[in-house]
């Protein structure tokens, strides 16, 4: 009776080995795929923020804002009704900046967390004999 | 355990023994089988990456203040894939008009043949807005609800027809700024390039580098995704709104006095950066196929830095400013103008023919005498006339980043074709020729303490998320601060005396008019001319510097009546845009006691 336990032994052991190789290679297969599926997403609103950036664009044009200004009843003032003021302080409007100047930490560290690019030896070695490294570090 | 039991046991371990070798030896034989391996292949370059070419989105063109020039929208590319198409005609009737797409042409693109190799998708259109692609997806969505998969032939089928969205150059103000900013030829989706302007100066830098990304779809070797670099964004030192009013103010200057063309150049002396610079024609930016029609005859695109011109009397800035630096005259140096001068043969009149008398260096610039300018420039002697000229950039490019500049070479003595009596002629603007942001530049030398400036429209580069800003240039420094300061005051003088039309109520400018002859048939005369005003202000610390050219006025040759009005036009308008108050609010913040 043992010998045949110990007979089946590999058996199980391999069952359960290609059990938990295929649990494991299926989600990261879904996670795989939802990476490439948020990849076209992005490059969709990539493309709807360029479309919406230029329509915002449009409707504050010049000619759309003289326009409006037209039809609200905006007039330009004679020179003779026009008052300076110098406000001690006041250096007028600033440049513009669009982006971060160079130099700022940038927070964004790739798209990929490292605990998906593990292999399964990697994950059963780092779980059974490196429980205190701390997941998603170990090619870093 | 009975022997029964234990027997059974054994044959079932036995058998499951003999399930597992099976299996073994049937994987074994399905990794070394042919058609395993074909299957293995196949799937590994079907399903195993991805490869997809990827166009980055240009780069977008901003104005100072961040306000938007040219950016992208999203169109679409609709064809057919030729296999599902059910029902062409259904096709031809829905896409018939759009983007004048003809009905019997989309009928025989839908209708041909499908061939797995040489006919798999026909391009119906392009560049469809996306409200069309919506409505067409509902047209689509209906016909699918009454005819599911197209089966029925009598019913109507939008089968086969794809969309598929892309970006397109796009430029909000349509023809504003049209001159600086060139454009892409966005509908070449292949090969399209920038042309003219800031779209062919920085083409590379816009474009970013197309590529193919490579994408593993098996999870274990999915790395990061390839970062395509996108194009680079630029922020220009133009400002909407001052180059919006100078266009308006141009367009009806032009039209008034019946010229040819005419151009005007804002910049601010200290950085040489250009804040406004308009030109005629201009062209709606969206429809850049129309430049064919607009700019026949090699007409420049920006005559700001394609045109050259002789300038006349506005180069007498620079012959007076170089005497006075080298000493050759000073603030109490006097001549005696009797109306003509004459040089190696050749006999130089002022503009009216009429003779001055006694007058200081101030007058002959007040006056706008060429006698006198023409007197300057032989007692300061050739070489050093050609130096100082050369040190403020004539015959020289500014390279301001803008595509298209031309240039006049300077003769100078010693090269061939030079003569004389052109020392004379050059004194005040003639027989030079020079683009206007050439002659802008130099004359910004005597605004900025002597210190000439790169002219540039660059204000910062936007890649990789970061903002980059330039750096202004020192193109070189041609005469000393004191002779500048000096320069200054005196047409500051100039105009203040003569009352100029160009004044501005409340601040002090300084400026010149010029009017440069045409030759028509070899001989000159003021039957066409080049009318043209540079000024700066305020003249204790001057901000801006606008020239005007106005082209073959038919109203009047002269600078001072076609082109200073136009100058003090624009500068009352720029002045509220640069938040400048007038001299008087200093004046009463200090009797205020701030």
């Amino acid at each position: 009776m043992q010998a045949i336990g110990l007979s089946l032994i590999p058996v199980v052991l391999v069952v359960a080995g290609i059990s938990v190789y295929l649990i494991i290679s299926a989600q990261a297969a879904e996670a795989g795929l939802e990476i490439m599926d948020l990849h076209f997403k992005e490059e969709d609103i990539l493309r709807q923020i360029a479309n919406q950036r230029s329509q915002l664009a449009y409707a504050t044009s010049y000619a759309q804002m003289q326009k409006k200004a037209q039809k609200i009843g905006f007039v330009s003032p004679p020179d003779d009704s026009l008052h300076h003021m110098v406000i001690n302080g006041y250096h007028g409007q600033q440049p513009i900046l669009i982006a971060p100047p160079p130099g700022e930490k940038n927070a964004f560290h790739g798209l990929v967390n490292t605990a998906y690019q593990e292999s399964l030896s990697a994950w059963l070695f780092d779980t059974f004999f490196s429980p205190a490294l701390p997941r998603g570090q170990i090619y870093e | 355990m009975n022997k029964i039991q234990n027997s059974r046991l054994t044959l079932v371990s036995i058998l499951l023994s003999m399930a597992s070798v099976l299996i073994l030896l049937m994987m074994v034989r399905i990794q070394n089988s042919a058609s395993y391996q074909e299957l293995s292949l196949k799937t590994e370059a079907d399903y195993s990456y991805l490869i997809e070419s990827y166009y980055p989105e240009r780069g977008n063109i901003y104005d100072r203040w961040g306000r938007l020039f040219a950016g992208n929208e999203d169109v679409y590319e609709v064809g057919v894939m030729l296999e599902d198409v059910m029902n062409p005609k259904t096709i031809a009737q829905t896409l018939n008009g759009i983007n004048d797409l003809d009905y019997f042409e989309i009928l025989q693109k839908a209708s041909q043949p499908y061939h797995p190799i040489n006919s798999v998708y026909s391009v119906l259109t392009n560049f469809l807005p996306s409200g069309v692609i919506d409505a067409l997806s509902q047209i689509y969505q209906d016909y699918e609800l009454e005819n599911p998969y197209g089966k029925k032939q009598n019913l109507p089928s939008l089968r086969g027809v794809v969309w598929s969205p892309h970006l397109k150059r796009n430029y909000p103000e349509n023809s504003l700024a049209s001159n600086v900013i060139g454009f892409y030829s966005f509908q070449d989706r292949t090969a399209g390039k920038g042309y003219f302007g800031v779209e062919e100066y920085y083409d590379n830098l816009l474009a970013g580098r197309p590529m193919e990304t490579f994408m593993h779809r098996n999870p274990y070797l999915l790395e990061d995704l390839p970062e395509v670099p996108a194009g680079a964004s630029l922020v220009l030192t133009i400002d909407r709104e001052i180059q919006a009013m100078v266009e308006k103010q141009l367009d009806e200057a032009v039209k008034e006095h019946e010229a040819e063309s005419g151009t005007v150049i804002i910049l601010d002396p200290r950085n040489g950066e250009i804040l406004a610079m308009a030109s005629q024609p201009r062209i709606n930016l969206n429809q850049y196929w129309q430049f064919q029609d607009e700019f026949s005859d090699e007409k420049p695109f920006n005559r700001a830095v394609g045109a050259v011109y002789e300038p006349g009397s506005v180069f007498k800035v620079l012959t007076m400013a170089a005497a006075f630096d080298n000493g050759t005259v000073d603030s109490d140096t006097s001549y005696y103008d009797s109306g003509r001068f004459e040089y190696f043969g050749a006999t130089i009149y002022n503009w009216n023919r009429r003779g001055n008398g006694d007058q200081t260096m101030q007058e002959c610039m007040q006056r706008s005498i060429n006698v006198c300018l023409a007197w300057v420039a032989t007692e300061m002697k050739a070489d050093a006339f050609y130096e100082y000229m050369q040190s403020f950039g004539i015959g020289r490019r500014t390279n301001i980043d803008l595509g298209g500049e031309l240039i006049y070479p300077l003769s100078k003595p010693g090269d061939e074709g030079w003569y004389p009596v052109q020392l004379v002629t050059n004194s005040f603007g003639q027989g030079v020729a020079v683009n206007p942001v050439q002659m802008a530049t130099a004359i910004s030398a005597v605004a900025n303490d002597g210190m000439m400036m790169k002219p540039h429209l660059l204000k910062a580069v936007i890649q990789n998320g970061k903002q980059y800003d330039t750096a202004p240039q020192i193109l070189g420094v041609p005469i000393k601060a004191e002779t500048a300061r000096l320069m200054t005051d005196m047409l500051v003088k100039s105009l203040e005396q003569e009352s100029s039309i160009a004044l501005v109520p409340g601040y002090s400018i300084a400026g010149k008019t010029g009017t440069g002859e045409i030759p028509t048939d070899g001989k000159y005369g003021t039957e066409l001319t080049n009318a043209s005003f540079v000024g700066w202000g305020p003249a204790n610390d001057p901000q801006f510097l606008v020239y005007v050219w106005i082209e073959k006025p038919k109203s009047s040759p002269w600078g001072s009546v076609v082109a200073a009005p136009v100058f003090s036009s624009i500068v009352k308008e720029l002045v509220v845009y640069l938040d400048l108050p007038p001299e008087q609010a200093f004046d009463n913040q200090i009797a205020m006691g701030n």
